[in-house]
């Protein structure tokens, strides 16, 4: 970028420098106190100096609304960018990134998510951690798994998860009341029931957590390291209706086809937080009576009758 | 969120002519078109099209495809029931994507297939604008 550009354009709000082989972005950025979108893709940003030192205290981190970074050499999300707390969309489609840090929850504004095509594996569960995500597109990846945390991910309206690794889906996917639209073509998903029981037994970390949670121990940031405060903030509720249990990592999974009218078989993959537990959807379940079977299977229906929408679109 | 289809005339009846705006990553379902005339033209960026055979009457497989083609700004493509089905899709993460397409005669149901199993479903398609006003459902 020109040196002096904001002394040219110190109002400046926009700023497209897309296609113009840019490796690298300096201060120059830092002293535009006005720049609420930044247009940078098809460039040969990725290495380090692509986004200048300081950002977190220089205007930019609070007036940036728009970046757009798509096709460029990005390995992984640089911590820089992070700092960008105002920041409303970011796209970081057409890079290649492997994975998605844990303290993207920083960017707390953030509605519009694009990570489209790109090497990502997994999905931190911290990602549930935006409150005004609406979009989120991880579709041209090669994730194998969606973590159950996401359907906290309560203003979701669309999400992409096209050509991807996926086998099955966590059955609190059918939380996410405002979800309008859902891809999943292109993914492996498991079309035979598969009876999968296998559970790792829980680390004392988990098992502390769990009783922490369950017990309503109460604790306090100061009390616990961030690290921890955080593990505590992931648990996830058994949905065994008779079980007031949490699970953090640890859990049974069971595999589960909700039906969709007769149309789409969609393997949703439920989690219990012990072998005791009875599955919710369980037919071969002792304890469960009849009624409670049927009551999480209509509930589980109900959802998947929104959903149908949402497939079929 | 999904791509937009935007009516520009309807030709008394006769056609619809549209323009769909697919942003980056956008894609249709595998859809037949009601045996009319279907025509495309890319006027902006590239639009990927891939052509299915009809699955069989009790179809419970995996749908075969047929071909696969990238379609660049300025081409054109048809398609009409006999020739198969297919899906479109804009397949840039940096890029967005404009067609023209025209429909004789005019259509607002189709089938849309899902590839895993070729089970069908008759869908309504709706407009995001008319005439250049938003359509609100």
């Amino acid at each position: 970028l020109p040196a002096g550009l904001s002394q040219w354009f110190p109002a400046l709000e926009v700023l497209d420098v897309s296609g113009t082989g840019l490796a690298e972005m300096g201060a120059e950025l830092l002293s535009l106190p006005c720049l609420h979108t930044l247009l940078a893709k098809n460039n040969r940003l990725g290495g380090p100096g692509s986004l200048p030192q300081g950002l977190g205290q220089a205007p930019l981190a609070r007036s940036l609304r728009v970046l757009n970074l798509s096709g460029n050499r990005f390995a992984e999300v640089p911590p820089a960018l992070l700092r960008l707390h105002g920041l409303r969309s970011l796209s970081l489609g057409g890079n290649r990134l492997h994975g998605i840090p844990p303290d993207i929850q920083e960017l707390q504004s953030l509605e519009f998510l694009y990570l489209g095509g790109n090497f990502i594996t997994a999905i931190p569960p911290e990602l549930a951690k935006l409150p005004s995500l609406r979009y989120l597109v991880l579709c041209d990846n090669k994730i194998q798994s969606i973590p159950p945390q996401l359907a906290q991910l309560h203003s979701l309206r669309s999400l992409s998860l096209h050509n991807n690794l996926l086998t099955y889906l966590p059955r609190e996917i059918l939380n996410l009341v405002h979800l309008e639209e859902l891809s999943l073509r292109g993914n492996p998903l498991v079309v035979r029931f598969v009876r999968d029981l296998t559970y790792n037994p829980p680390s004392l970390q988990e098992l502390a957590g769990r009783t922490v949670k369950t017990r309503n121990v109460p604790y306090a940031p100061s009390d616990l390291p961030e690290s921890l405060v955080r593990y505590l903030s992931l648990a996830s509720n058994c949905p065994n209706p008779k079980c007031g249990g949490v699970y953090f990592d640890s859990c049974v999974r069971q595999i589960k086809f909700v039906d969709f009218c007769g149309k789409y078989r969609l393997p949703l993959m439920h989690y219990l937080c012990s072998p005791e537990c009875s599955s919710p959807f369980s037919s071969a379940s002792q304890s469960s009576t009849s009624q409670s079977e049927s009551d999480s299977e209509d509930e589980a229906s109900v959802a998947a009758h929104r959903m149908q929408k949402v497939l079929l679109g | 969120f999904r791509y937009t289809r935007n009516l520009v005339d309807n030709g008394n009846g006769k056609f619809n002519l549209m323009i769909l705006c697919w942003g980056e990553g956008h894609g249709s379902s595998i859809h037949d078109h009601t045996d009319s005339h279907c025509f495309m033209k890319i006027l902006q960026g590239n639009l990927k099209e891939t052509l299915f055979e009809w699955p069989e009457k009790k179809g419970n497989g995996e749908m075969t495809k047929k071909s696969e083609r990238v379609l660049r700004e300025n081409q054109c493509a048809y398609i009409n029931d006999s020739i198969g089905l297919h899906r479109v899709e804009n397949i840039s993460h940096t890029e967005p994507a404009v067609s023209l397409h025209l429909y004789s005669p005019p259509f607002d149901t189709c089938n849309t297939f899902d590839q895993r199993t070729g089970h069908k479903h008759k869908v309504t398609m709706t407009f995001y604008s008319q005439y250049g006003e938003r359509t609100v459902c």
